[in-house]
């Protein structure tokens, strides 16, 4: 069987343990020395813009701060949830704190029923 | 291959680093909840569109931008990313800014290069209207040579 990775009991893993992509995202070539700006492939996320039907168009500073949004919410739904592990004395993020913390925070209220 | 919203993930590598700089050290994340993060991460960003598409269509206009997007965040309750947006937004600009006067620099040195090989013909004599008039005489030379 294949090896686990520290602290992922699946066998099944799509990365290697350190968390680097097997194989690296398309990147949009604006990603160079502005990388400290925003992580998040800009072209991934200005393919989720134009799925919208009712988008047109949308200009290179609205995605990129989309992609800056992005991560600015990754980074606060994961505090949040990690304070409902906290509470459970757990060091490992599960699922259901996430759930939790759609649950208790407001802001998080449009994301219920679309993570099933 | 009909491509579905919900298809659209964003790299899990970036979603998982993202994550783990947020938490204090030795916190780990199952893989169902990072998927789950990953998740809402493109349903948030849907949403943002959507709500910043709106603003657009108020204004009138067809293109989305950045005002549209930090009216949006308002919108949705998350105030909070109004402030480092802002910033965000400036840094981006300033770069941007610096990207295109780079390219410009590059331009004008090549100019430059082409002016100082012209120049280097012209060593012995210091005076620039002389430069000027050996550069009109170069042509003339090469017709003398055809005749």
């Amino acid at each position: 069987m294949a090896a686990a990775a520290a602290g992922n009991g699946t066998p099944r893993e799509e990365e290697g343990p350190s968390g680097e992509a097997a194989a690296p995202p398309p990147q949009a070539p604006t990603s160079v020395p502005g990388a400290r700006l925003s992580r998040l492939p800009l072209a991934r996320v200005k393919a989720l813009v134009k799925a919208d039907p009712d988008v047109t168009l949308a200009g290179q500073e609205a995605i990129f701060i989309l992609a800056r949004a992005a991560e600015l919410f990754v980074e606060t739904i994961a505090k949040d949830a990690y304070c409902c592990a906290q509470q459970g004395k757990r060091k490992t993020l599960q699922r259901r704190d996430l759930d939790n913390a759609i649950e208790a925070v407001d802001e998080f209220a449009f994301l219920e029923g679309t993570l099933d | 291959m009909a491509e579905r919203p919900e298809d659209l993930n964003l790299p899990n590598a970036v979603i998982t680093r993202i994550i783990k700089e947020a938490l204090p050290d030795g916190v780990n994340i199952s893989k169902e909840a990072r998927s789950a993060i990953s998740r809402a991460a493109s349903v948030f960003v849907l949403y943002a569109t959507s709500c910043a598409n709106n603003f657009a269509m108020k204004g009138k206009r067809k293109t989305l931008n950045a005002s549209d997007v930090l009216s949006a965040m308002e919108e949705m309750e998350f105030q909070r990313f109004v402030t480092p947006l802002k910033e965000a937004l400036e840094a981006y600009r300033r770069e941007q800014k610096g990207k295109k006067e780079a390219s410009e620099q590059k331009k004008k040195d090549k100019d430059k290069k082409t002016d100082s090989e012209e120049q280097d013909k012209s060593r012995d004599e210091d005076n620039d209207e002389d430069e000027d008039r050996l550069e009109e005489e170069e042509p003339n030379e090469e017709e003398e040579v055809d005749n």
